[in-house]
């Protein structure tokens, strides 16, 4: 039987270790030295040439990756030549991280720094630094502070969605009647596109001239059923097209949540003499509480992101009522090639939205406790 | 532009194939044996251009790869007099361009496939949807990472390319080949030169027109109300603003066989930067002065135009004429009010391309194909002086002012191909066989995404011999030809950044007309963010460059 205790593995470890002889682990370093060498070279001389301080230098910056996959490279060779059996364990994480720093850190920094510069895409002069009057435009701009109160409605509406998403969930966690075939059904909406929803729901169904949501409304005595036309009506429609899309999510993890509760807890309430809703509000509700906080997160990150559905169906009106602050930084970016400003607002919103999560998480965690 | 053009707003999209399938029908060609007829007459009298509008023939379904090679052969002869067989052998060439609708590059690869076989060059292709064309031109032209060698591009990113020297100056042997003195008179210098240069070779024309229903204009329960409602003049179609703007608050609530008939449609919802033009349609005729070649912008300052009193009561005009129009005109874009209001007989004014003529008659959709009448835009009483900042009536009558929108699709040589002589002879010979003036024709008549732009496309009989209504395609030819060769037509600044100015207009223009904002507030506002972008743009050299593009 093998000895897993973490004496063993010491042991092991100084064992591997003592196989790395001075000849493997200097020329370990020395690869990776020479590797850091050739990146910074590379990268330096391309900066220079692409400033227009050198002349000479490559025609794009594709030799730069190479160089940083020359480099992974011999760091994951460094780390075997010189720590042995620990280096050879780092190789299983060194890929994640390495990948991870190519393609989410590395962007998120260069992300700050494209928020810095003035780059119209039609500028004569190209991009130029610019400070932080990216930032103050931000404050200065009601479009954005528009689409931001907006996504305050859309974001108290998940509450609205979680009503429902845990109503369907408990239904479909009783004994009734087809609920495997209701709970595909249910679940449908969310393997719908966004855009196909857009089309089909708020383009056909509740097209005002032949949509059959506003021929309906008619009959209900609606003179003129326009979902799209009044700020109010325009908002609700919008986030109801969302909430279909998305509230099977929400409903999918309830449901998982609800079956894997122990039955015995909510029979023990029920020889107690509790009813349903106590047996609710008393047990399950504080039991789901945990799953109910992680899949509220979950679905605010989802609605903070929310886009395409106003993109194709309002293009933030009427009158802005609609718009997103996605939606409006679509426009600043694609329609308008503004891809400092835009930069910077994408920025800032990923701030908000981190700041508003941690809050969020941290108020969240304090209420289940108290729940609890 | 054409309707397709603006792919990530419709699904559904009309296209020549069923203007032809229903204007030609069975009338004039609609058996084999007249067909054939047809065709022995024109080969008989070795006419290159009647023969190739029998490929694949009206009523024969859609042309394929197969007839885009064989018109592309049948229009060799121009290549042929000025390229040497195989003299481009080896040379490869890269060709950016659309892919909307499955035409544009589709239909460039067929015709220039007989083109590569005899020069021996080959190309290879860069094919874009439109939504994706904007951001990845402006991305190659901001990062100098230009990777094509011939662009197929609108007139309003001359600015954006021509402006900063990226393209190249066309040969006078390529000017003679494509028969560059064809063009319709608002197609020609300025549009598709810069400085002085020539760098376009236009595949394409787009003004808009007037589009209205002959029967609500002819209806006698109408023009009798119309009457009883104490107007002086009689009922009929308008032909100025003010007449409009009357015609649409009279329509409010009244039917026409029992269903309700409503005036002229505005387009409130953002396009993409497209919708502005549908405000601009409106607005020419005030803001356009025949002794003023500009109308958005003042040309030593740039100073925005879009807030002074012309361009505001435009805006006010459409802010009055909302409460008359169907109850969700705030959330039509121009796509709505053409293809889902319009076509389907809901309205009965609208400003658009030349797409509504063009599938009227045939769309599946379509319930107005017979009372369809097209005219140039409509005029206005007066007209506002920039200059004097007065309001003139012209002694001429009222002033019209077609806008031309967009200025169509041209092709572009680039200039990374001007250090290699022979390069840069393939990649203007590959440009001039593709706007070739005979296979343009062929362009302008079948599914392609182009429309009319030569002076030789007007000649209606080839029209109606190759299968359209005489009555009909005179009278949209017409409107086109007239709002082309207008002495005020207004044609659109060249300049670099021009969308991201409509696109910033039209966020103001829909709080305007959801009621957020007055008229003249809105404007003021979209004024100051037009400095604002001027400046970020570089206002000296925009200034320079609005020069330039006015030919001023």
């Amino acid at each position: 039987m093998q000895d897993s205790s973490p004496v063993a593995a010491g042991r092991q470890d100084n064992v591997a270790s003592k196989r790395t002889t001075p000849t493997h682990r200097t020329f370990g370093r020395g690869f990776l030295i020479l590797a850091s060498l050739v990146l910074v070279a590379v990268l330096l001389a391309q900066i220079l040439h692409a400033t227009g301080t050198i002349d000479t230098g490559f025609a794009d910056w594709r030799p730069v990756l190479y160089a940083y996959l020359f480099w992974s490279i011999a760091l994951g060779v460094e780390q075997v030549m010189v720590r042995g059996q620990r280096g050879l364990r780092a190789l299983f994480l060194l890929p994640a991280v390495l990948f991870t720093l190519a393609v989410v850190i590395f962007p998120t920094l260069f992300g700050f720094y494209i928020a810095s510069l003035d780059w119209n895409l039609s500028s004569l002069e190209g991009p130029h630094f610019n400070g932080l009057n990216n930032l103050i435009a931000l404050f200065q701009d009601d479009y954005y502070w528009n689409a931001l109160g907006n996504m305050v409605f859309y974001t108290v509406s998940v509450l609205g969605e979680y009503v429902i998403a845990f109503g369907l969930a408990l239904l479909l966690n009783a004994e009734i009647r087809g609920r495997k075939f209701f709970r595909v059904v249910f679940l449908l909406p969310m393997m719908l596109s966004p855009v196909a929803v857009s089309w089909m729901i708020g383009k056909s169904l509740l097209e005002y001239r032949f949509g059959p949501v506003a021929t309906l409304a008619r009959d209900l005595g609606w003179d003129n059923p326009a979902f799209f036309a009044h700020p109010w009506i325009a908002r609700f429609s919008i986030d109801a097209m969302d909430a279909w899309v998305w509230i099977p999510f929400v409903m999918i993890i309830l449901l998982a949540g609800l079956q894997a509760m122990p039955k015995e807890v909510l029979e023990a309430a029920k020889v107690d003499g509790a009813n349903g809703w106590q047996s609710f509000r008393h047990v399950t509700f504080p039991i789901m509480l945990p799953v109910s906080i992680t899949v509220l997160i979950i679905r605010i990150i989802f609605k903070l992101k929310l886009a395409d559905i106003v993109i194709n169906v309002t293009a933030g009106g009427p009158g802005g009522a609609t718009d997103t602050v996605s939606s409006f930084i679509y426009r600043v970016y694609r329609d308008r090639s503004n891809v400092g400003y835009g930069t910077g607002l994408a920025i800032f919103y990923l701030l908000l939205i981190v700041v508003f999560l941690m809050v969020l998480l941290r108020l969240s965690s304090r209420w289940a406790q108290k729940v609890a | 532009m054409n309707q397709q053009e603006h792919d990530q707003h419709s699904l559904t999209r009309p296209n020549r194939r069923t203007v032809l399938k229903g204007a030609a029908s069975a009338a004039a060609l609609g058996t084999t044996g007249a067909l054939g007829a047809f065709s022995n007459i024109a080969l008989a009298q070795g006419n290159l251009r009647a023969q190739i509008l029998q490929i694949p023939g009206i009523g024969k379904g859609a042309p394929t790869d197969a007839d885009w090679q064989k018109v592309g052969e049948l229009c060799l002869g121009p290549t042929k007099a000025n390229v040497k067989e195989g003299e481009f052998k080896g040379v490869e060439l890269s060709f950016m361009g659309l892919n909307n609708q499955n035409l544009h590059n589709l239909l460039f690869r067929g015709f220039l496939k007989p083109w590569e076989a005899y020069t021996g060059a080959k190309i290879s292709w860069i094919d874009l949807a439109q939504a994706d064309y904007n951001p990845r031109l402006q991305q190659a032209i901001a990062t100098g990472t230009v990777d094509f060698d011939i662009l197929e591009m609108g007139a309003p990113f001359e600015g954006d390319v021509c402006g900063k020297g990226l393209a190249s100056e066309m040969p006078d042997w390529v000017k003679k080949q494509v028969d560059i003195d064809d063009y319709v008179d608002y197609l020609k210098p300025p549009v598709g030169t810069w400085n002085g240069k020539t760098y376009r070779i236009t595949i394409d024309g787009d003004c808009h027109n007037f589009n209205y229903r002959t029967d609500v204009f002819s209806d006698a329960t109408l023009a009798k109300a119309w009457k009883d409602a104490g107007n002086a003049s009689e009922w009929g179609v308008p032909k100025t603003w003010q007449q409009v703007q009357a015609v649409t608050k009279f329509l409010k609530g009244k039917k026409i066989k029992g269903k309700d008939v409503y005036g002229y449609l505005d387009a409130p919802k953002p396009w993409g930067g497209f919708g502005f033009y549908f405000l601009g349609s409106r607005a020419t005729a005030y803001a356009k002065h025949p002794d003023d070649k500009a109308w958005l912008f003042d040309v030593d300052t740039m100073k925005p135009r879009i807030n002074n009193p012309a361009w505001v009561r435009a805006i006010q005009d459409v802010v009055d004429a909302l409460p008359s129009e169907p109850a969700d005109q705030l959330n039509a874009d121009p796509n709505t009010t053409g293809f889902q209001q319009f076509l389907a007989g809901i309205g009965s004014m609208i400003p658009w391309w030349g797409d509504i003529g063009q599938v009227a008659k045939a769309s599946d959709t379509s319930v107005i194909g017979d009372v369809v009448g097209f005219d140039i835009l409509p005029g206005s009483d007066d007209v506002y002086n920039a200059k004097t900042g007065k309001w003139d009536k012209l002694a001429s009558g009222p002033n019209h002012a077609p806008n031309c929108a967009y200025l169509g699709w041209g092709i572009y040589v680039m200039a990374r191909v001007n250090g290699d002589e022979k390069k840069h002879k393939a990649a203007w010979s590959a440009a001039a066989h593709v706007g070739g003036k005979d296979l343009s024709l062929w362009t302008v008549m079948y599914p392609s995404g182009f429309q009319v732009h030569r002076t030789s496309h007007s000649n209606i009989d080839e029209w109606v011999a190759a299968g359209y209504d005489r009555k009909y395609i005179t009278s949209y030819l017409n409107s086109q030809f007239s709002s082309y060769n207008h002495p005020n037509r207004a044609v659109e600044p060249r300049i670099p950044g021009i969308f991201q100015y409509y696109s910033i207009a039209e966020d103001e223009l829909t709080k305007i007309f959801a009621g957020k904002v007055d008229a003249q507030t809105g404007a003021n506002n979209i004024a100051a963010a037009w400095e604002k972008l001027t400046d970020q743009i570089g206002r000296e050299k925009q200034i320079g460059l609005y020069k330039a593009s006015l030919g001023v």
